[in-house]
């Protein structure tokens, strides 16, 4: 809590910081140009560096769903609380450092809990920088250095469609899985057959999504808390960006500790948990190829998970899921893209059928797979606005949040989302 | 009239050239310092001298022009890349400029600035880089 609100008086404080800046240059720049005198002299000499920068984007989607609520009360007359907003701001007061942020407001449903929050914040420091070689440490917030999508999926441009492909990028873990607290070290090398790249981080994530903690711990009172943990990224590129290939491995460490009056009966009341430590420790594979106007992508993970020393109301376990999408998209027009995508999950590979999961838990087969068909449309009214369009037919509820659906679901449904986004 | 023309159909054929303010302290780039220098991983000269990428819109022909002859890349392309380095806070956006003949101007006034120019439109203020093979 105190973590907490430490952060937020130092985001408050950037923001001020860096809109009280801008706007010393904003009106720097206009008196200069009347030549007035006195005080404004003074304030005109307060110019921001040009070494600053400050861009930022907001998007609003609309989303319905034939079944399972997925981000508001999404079924009936659809919803519109999925909401993004983001300010990001960088400064290079010498070439060998930057300092980079960016702070997001964030609405989607049950799954986020509809705060300011910092998503980056890190000095980066380069050790080395030249034509071939780039190496230099970053510290601070840092964002995980995982697959091809996950570094910048926040800013709705940078996405391939409103909802990344979610058997591999959970929106509804999505700080889990975006960033944390800690280090990462970073190298690039060019040769003459293509780019090399790897990132490492040594982190601790963030785990303060709601569904992050309700799928882990159910509905006990007390907290999950990360541990070190670490993930790395290694990457080749063709120097031409054809083609790029990415492996990608992490051991993403947490611990649960219950309530201190929950610690002393969890063993003999049902449905009670003791402290345990959860581990996810994925391994993913991603290619893309890209030529002219058309494009290919695809990814491969296998996710293993493990629970232990939970106590008798959850038993050690271990088991690991898969997942895997393949996506096609294709410019038609200048300002036309369009997107075809197979995206699956299965949350145990032993049983992708879901059954024996089914038989052990009760809840049926269809909530441990996912199988999605997307079609998406985007079209760029300017460089600064985009509007976006997708269907998604989709067999499974792997992924549907569990915070909007407890009890009742369907296992064939749709999902029609459409979204209008800005930037600066 | 008839110089108009000849005008026009001389631009039309003319090269684009990658160009930069002569303080920089470089005659030519490898492919890898032109790949480096325009994704905006290059952060200084090797004296020591901030570098300064200007680039005209997306939509500019001779943006076009560029990114896909210098570059071999499509402007989407380069677009999403610098997208990904600002919107992951690990580097900043170049200068967009309006116009070829702010580039000319940028170029010649400003310190370890670089970017594009026609070639008839290069001058004794800014300097020509060569591109070569390492």
């Amino acid at each position: 809590m105190m973590r907490k609100q430490t952060m937020f008086k130092t985001i408050v404080a950037l923001c001020f910081g860096l809109s009280w800046a801008s706007h010393c240059q904003a009106e720097g720049d206009s008196k200069q140009s009347k030549q007035s005198a006195g005080l404004w002299d003074t304030v005109s000499s307060w110019k921001l560096p040009d070494t600053v920068q400050i861009h930022g984007f907001a998007s609003q989607s609309y989303i319905h769903t034939s079944g399972n609520e997925f981000f508001g009360h999404s079924t009936n007359m659809g919803s519109l609380d999925f909401t993004e907003m983001g300010l990001n701001g960088s400064w290079r007061p010498i070439p060998q450092l930057q300092t980079s942020m960016q702070v997001v407001y964030r609405r989607a449903g049950k799954t986020d809990n509809q705060n300011v929050r910092l998503d980056f914040g890190f000095l980066d420091y380069n050790i080395i920088n030249n034509g071939d070689t780039l190496f230099g440490v970053r510290g601070g917030r840092v964002f995980n250095p995982y697959g091809l999508y996950n570094d910048t999926r926040d800013m709705p441009f940078t996405r391939p469609s409103i909802f990344l492909p979610q058997s591999i990028y959970f929106d509804v873990n999505r700080n889990f899985s975006l960033s944390g607290d800690g280090v990462q070290i970073y190298a690039e090398h060019r040769t003459n057959f293509g780019n090399f790249s790897l990132q490492i981080n040594g982190i601790y994530p963030r785990t303060d999504d709601p569904e992050l903690n309700l799928n882990i711990l159910g509905n006990s009172s007390g907290y999950l808390t990360g541990d070190l943990s670490w993930m790395g990224r290694l990457s080749y590129e063709t120097d031409n960006g054809k083609i790029k290939l990415s492996v990608t491995s992490a051991e993403i460490n947490s611990h649960y500790k219950p309530l201190s009056v929950a610690a002393n009966f969890c063993r003999d009341l049902p449905g009670t948990l003791c402290a345990g430590q959860f581990q996810f420790s994925p391994i993913l594979f991603s290619a893309r190829y890209i030529d002219g106007n058309w494009g290919l992508t695809g990814e491969y993970a296998l996710r293993p998970t493990s629970f232990q020393n939970f106590g008798p109301s959850l038993p050690n376990i271990s088991l690991t899921g898969e997942s895997y999408y393949i996506q096609g998209h294709y410019r038609f027009a200048p300002q036309w893209e369009a997107l075809l995508r197979y995206d699956v999950i299965y949350d145990n590979r032993d049983d992708r059928s879901g059954q024996k999961t089914a038989a052990l838990t009760g809840y049926p087969a269809y909530t441990h797979f996912a199988k999605d068909i997307t079609f998406g449309l985007r079209y760029d009214v300017t460089p600064w606005w985009m509007l976006r369009a997708e269907y998604h037919l989709i067999n499974g509820v792997s992924w549907a949040p569990a915070t909007e659906n407890q009890d009742n679901t369907d296992q064939h449904w749709n999902m029609f989302a459409f979204s209008t986004s800005f930037r600066f | 009239m008839s110089l108009c023309l000849v005008v026009t159909v001389f631009q039309s054929v003319a090269a684009v050239e990658i160009a930069a303010n002569p303080d920089v302290p470089m005659k030519q780039l490898t492919r890898n310092e032109l790949q480096a220098i325009f994704t905006m991983r290059l952060r200084a000269w090797p004296n020591g001298l901030p570098v300064r990428v200007f680039v005209l819109p997306d939509n500019a022909p001779l943006h076009s022009e560029f990114v896909k002859e210098k570059l071999s890349i499509f402007p989407y392309v380069l677009r999403n890349y610098w997208d990904r380095m600002v919107f992951s806070g690990t580097g900043q956006f170049p200068i967009e400029l309006s116009s070829v003949a702010e580039m000319r101007d940028r170029l010649a006034d400003t310190p370890g600035s670089v970017g594009y120019l026609p070639a008839e439109l290069i001058d004794q203020r800014v300097r020509a880089l060569k591109v070569i093979n390492p």
